[in-house]
């Protein structure tokens, strides 16, 4: 009797273990999946706005991001970037006018928008822009842009 | 028997030695002279740049005079273009920035718009280059003349076309000019090859001059 009921526990432990590492592995390949998805995302996002940065940005701009003179200010350092993400996302597709100060120098050429861009460009372009040269600021969400492209129409 | 054997061995030591001496000595080819041209006795007359006058970013008259003896690139753009201005100038700033310390060498670019842009904008822009308007002019001036000049001097497209996404059509020619106002060559001012070629241009006429 006593000898059943160990062999009840012990078959009974074996299947919690057994439960747990079901469990456990399930979670871990989900995360893992869900990682992948966003990775595949990222990448595609990237390569899209690579190309729409190419056909247009990087006129002005410089395929290396270098910029011109002061005409047309540099993408690949930018103090502006770094502190004013909300702007440049509003920037891409409505433009900008006036003066702005990028890394200590005063920029003052009018940069038309490109009102044709849908929400999902622009998160591409930003995606690239980005996460390119000194920038790495990862994934980000079509949602967030959103937002931010629905406030800036606003003003 | 011994000595046509030796004059034939010295012929085909002579004969290599011709060889040798006209691959060496074979002149570079000169540029072409772009244009139509017509025989007047004993001479020809090239195709050359028509009288003009227009005014650059500092307000100086620029004409044919302000080229005598000099080698020029010229361009047409306009400041406010997003389309292949912003390489064009990317490319001529290469050109200025390796024949910046040439005195016989200077750049012009017109403006397509200049109504838009005013002596005033062209100086803010080639401030904002960071360029000598004693090398570089950027000039304005009355449209038709432009236009004119572009097209019948030039033989580069320039026009008003409302339905394109800046409202012009034009070319991203640059054009090499000899210092006797005609044209040597033309190249595509947004490819990095050509402006190479444009480069290597200059020097072999300029060798051209030096030869005379």
């Amino acid at each position: 009797m006593k000898q059943n009921k160990h062999r009840f526990i012990n078959l009974n432990s074996k299947l919690i273990a057994l439960l747990l590492f079901i469990l456990f592995s399930n979670c871990s390949r989900n995360s893992e999946a869900t990682r992948f998805t966003s990775e595949i995302k990222f990448r595609q996002y990237y390569v899209q706005g690579q190309l729409l940065y190419e056909q247009h940005c990087s006129n002005c701009h410089q395929k290396d991001g270098s910029g011109l003179g002061l005409l047309y200010p540099p993408l690949n350092h930018s103090d502006y970037m770094d502190q004013n993400f909300e702007k440049v996302i509003c920037m891409m597709k409505y433009g900008i006018k006036g003066e702005l100060v990028i890394n200590g120098k005063s920029y003052n050429k009018e940069m038309p928008g490109v009102l044709s861009l849908s929400d999902l460009e622009v998160t591409e372009i930003a995606t690239y822009i980005y996460n390119t040269w000194s920038h790495q600021k990862d994934s980000i969400d079509i949602s967030g842009i959103t937002r931010i492209l629905n406030q800036c129409s606003q003003q | 028997m011994n000595k046509t054997k030796s004059f034939s061995r010295y012929a085909v030591v002579c004969s290599l030695l011709v060889i040798l001496f006209s691959a060496c000595t074979k002149p570079e080819k000169t540029l072409p002279i772009f244009g139509e041209r017509n025989i007047e006795g004993s001479d020809t007359i090239y195709h050359t740049i028509a009288p003009y006058s227009f005014v650059d970013q500092d307000s100086s008259v620029i004409t044919n005079a302000t080229f005598k003896d000099k080698i020029y690139v010229a361009d047409f753009f306009f400041t406010s273009c997003r389309t292949i201005c912003p390489i064009m100038k990317t490319q001529m700033l290469r050109v200025y920035e390796a024949k910046l310390s040439d005195p016989e060498v200077l750049l012009l670019s017109h403006s397509i718009d200049p109504e838009y842009d005013t002596v005033g904008l062209l100086h803010d822009f080639a401030g904002r280059l960071g360029v000598k308007s004693e090398k570089w002019h950027f000039v304005t001036g009355n449209k038709e003349d432009i236009y004119k000049i572009a097209q019948t001097s030039y033989f580069a497209t320039a026009m008003e076309d409302k339905s394109e996404p800046d409202g012009f059509i034009h070319s991203g020619a640059f054009l090499l000019i000899d210092k006797n106002q005609r044209i040597r060559g033309k190249y595509d001012g947004t490819k990095d090859d050509d402006v190479n070629r444009l480069l290597n241009d200059i020097e072999r006429l300029k060798k051209e001059y030096e030869a005379k």
